[in-house]
């Protein structure tokens, strides 16, 4: 019984939380998509910041799958896929991958660290999105060289508020 | 807003794998993630206060690695790939703003 009244009083909270959340994330989400409109089409804006992050060369590759949903009904926790087309040999794998959500107020998201013959590359995980945006994923591989995948994805609210 | 349940870590891992066969390892911790962005009611900025690392080490060696930034979701669910080596132990370490860390480890049979 008194656990009844406890899981109540909980799920109350988080219920009230989740739909001020909601109502606040719904005017945000109309703003961005306004401004989402004319900039953002080709994610170039976003490659920009990112490849001034990287400080080099960015090459856009299909080795990387990044694989979100086009649309999710809210910006706390989207689900987050990503593998890429590697041997993981001494010779020819990858170190890490970083993502990005150049939308977001802070960019960077995660950085996955792997090791040769140890570790595959590829993981799931769950992340924030402020406003409809790419996500990008950046693989360094263990040539220095930089392959780089984009995602849009159109979170309904802000996750970051 | 700052609830003060102690973060629980939890990994779901196999306990024998063949030799050479890729294995799955889904860590979770049940985590706040307060990412340093949000006011209290009064308008002061609550502190951040994320996992800011994880590591899985097996005998030892570091074998995968994951830096999070502000944007990971709250509870931050992680789920890799290994490759089974030889038998021993699996460590996972996550660690907190401020230096404290949660770990759990698990037995591995190679066979």
């Amino acid at each position: 019984m008194v656990e009844e009244t406890k899981a109540n009083t909980v799920s109350f909270t988080r219920r009230a939380v989740l739909t001020a959340a909601a109502t606040a994330g719904a005017g945000l989400a109309g703003d961005a998509f306004i401004s989402t409109v004319d900039a953002s089409d080709t994610g170039d804006d976003g490659v920009a910041i990112v490849k001034q992050l990287a400080g080099r060369t960015l090459v856009e590759s299909d080795r990387i799958h990044l694989v979100m949903p086009r649309t999710f009904p809210n910006g706390y926790t989207v689900p987050l896929s990503l593998e890429i087309d590697c041997p993981m040999t001494e010779a020819d794998h990858v170190r890490n991958v970083r993502v990005f959500a150049p939308r977001n107020p802070l960019i960077e998201v995660v950085c996955f660290h792997f090791a040769p013959r140890r570790s595959e590359p590829r993981v799931s995980t769950r992340i924030r999105l402020a406003e409809p945006q790419y996500v990008l994923a950046v693989a360094e591989m263990n040539d220095g060289a930089l392959l780089m995948n984009k995602t849009w994805v159109e979170a309904a609210t802000n996750g970051c508020a | 807003m700052a609830t003060m349940f102690t973060p629980t870590p939890r990994v779901q891992v196999p306990s024998v794998a063949a030799k050479g066969e890729i294995f799955q390892v889904k860590a979770l911790i049940s985590h706040q993630m307060e990412t340093g962005l949000r006011r209290d009611p009064k308008g002061d900025v609550i502190p951040r206060k994320i996992i800011n690392k994880f590591a899985c080490r097996y005998n030892d060696i570091v074998v995968f690695g994951v830096d999070l930034h502000e944007a990971m979701a709250a509870n931050p669910y992680i789920e890799f790939y290994l490759r089974a080596t030889e038998s021993g132990r699996l460590e996972f370490i996550w660690e907190e703003d401020g230096g404290h860390t949660y770990a759990l480890t698990h037995q591995l049979t190679v066979g």
